[in-house]
């Protein structure tokens, strides 16, 4: 692999971020072609030695979201950080994709139960509409009872996604730091 | 545990190798690659990283030869987490150390 084709490869592979992003990283990339053209050394000679283009690009990726998620962590950032520290390696897909399988399901069951109860007198009139024998005081009584209790519940999961996101967030920098080590054989 | 363990080691050299002077991006690869096996290109993201957590400023640079390079400089907020980190690591290769010497390795 010559310098042009590192540095296409490594552009292509840097496509999701914003333009003066990625003409920063060519740059760097650029200087250290010539610096080491420079002390005498073949294209092919350096770009061996910085290894794979697509690899240097994932980890750049996964830091600029992780930068962007710790900005401002709405949904569609999160996702993307996930999505890129899941593409640092393996070993990221067991310990990222697993509990961020499982909070979102604990998240997804809180809201799902939160706006049921509340939505409960609203069942109960849909039940009185079609079997008005049906209709008993305690079932009223009860169902109010319920949207109070989903009324709670929904205004303390908007504080536990929150609270959450923000755990999983730097949970998520941890990864990114300690996982994939740029030494050879590790 | 090697895996973390080496990346750490890898930001500990370049904090370590800008406490004196500011150098480019090259040099300090080359610094590195001198003395531990590394795959070069992940300096960079490394670079980045520490730069956008304010442990580095960069600037340009021009070279004698040919186009300008970016310098990093090593901020006082750097200074400090190298020395955090240089504790750190002094501290447990000492304790690794002892440990060897306490016992007798079968090779």
């Amino acid at each position: 692999m010559n310098k042009t084709i590192f540095i296409k490869k490594l552009e292509k592979a840097l496509e999701k971020l914003p333009p003066e992003e990625q003409q920063d990283v060519l740059e760097d990339f650029r200087e250290h072609f010539h610096a080491g053209l420079q002390e005498g050394k073949e294209e092919e000679e350096i770009a061996n030695a910085l290894g794979s283009p697509n690899q240097i690009a994932k980890e750049i990726i996964a830091t600029y979201y992780l930068d962007r998620v710790e900005e401002k962590s709405n949904v569609g950032n999160i996702f993307r950080a996930v999505w890129a520290v899941i593409g640092l390696g393996f070993f990221n897909l067991i310990i990222v994709l697993g509990p961020f399988i499982a909070l979102l399901g604990c998240i997804v069951g809180g809201w799902a139960v939160g706006i049921a109860f509340v939505c409960s007198p609203i069942l109960l009139l849909l039940d009185f509409m079609f079997y008005p024998d049906s209709f008993r005081l305690f079932d009223l009584f009860a169902s109010i009872a319920l949207t109070g209790l989903g009324i709670f519940i929904t205004i303390a999961m908007f504080y536990v996604t929150r609270f959450i996101a923000k755990v999983f967030v730097r949970y998520l920098s941890y990864n990114a730091k300690l996982v994939k080590g740029g030494l050879k054989h590790a | 545990m090697n895996i973390q363990f080496k990346k750490g080691a890898l930001e500990l050299c370049v904090l370590a190798l800008l406490d004196k002077q500011d150098r480019y991006g090259y040099e300090l690869v080359q610094k590195i690659s001198d003395n531990i096996a590394i795959s070069e290109g992940s300096v960079y993201p490394l670079l980045r990283r520490l730069t956008k957590e304010a442990y580095f400023t960069t600037y340009l640079q021009e070279s004698k030869e040919g186009p300008s390079r970016k310098y990093y400089h090593l901020t006082d907020q750097g200074r400090k987490y190298l020395h955090q980190l240089n504790a750190e690591w002094n501290e447990f290769t000492e304790g690794v150390n002892e440990l060897l010497k306490e016992v007798v390795i079968d090779e």
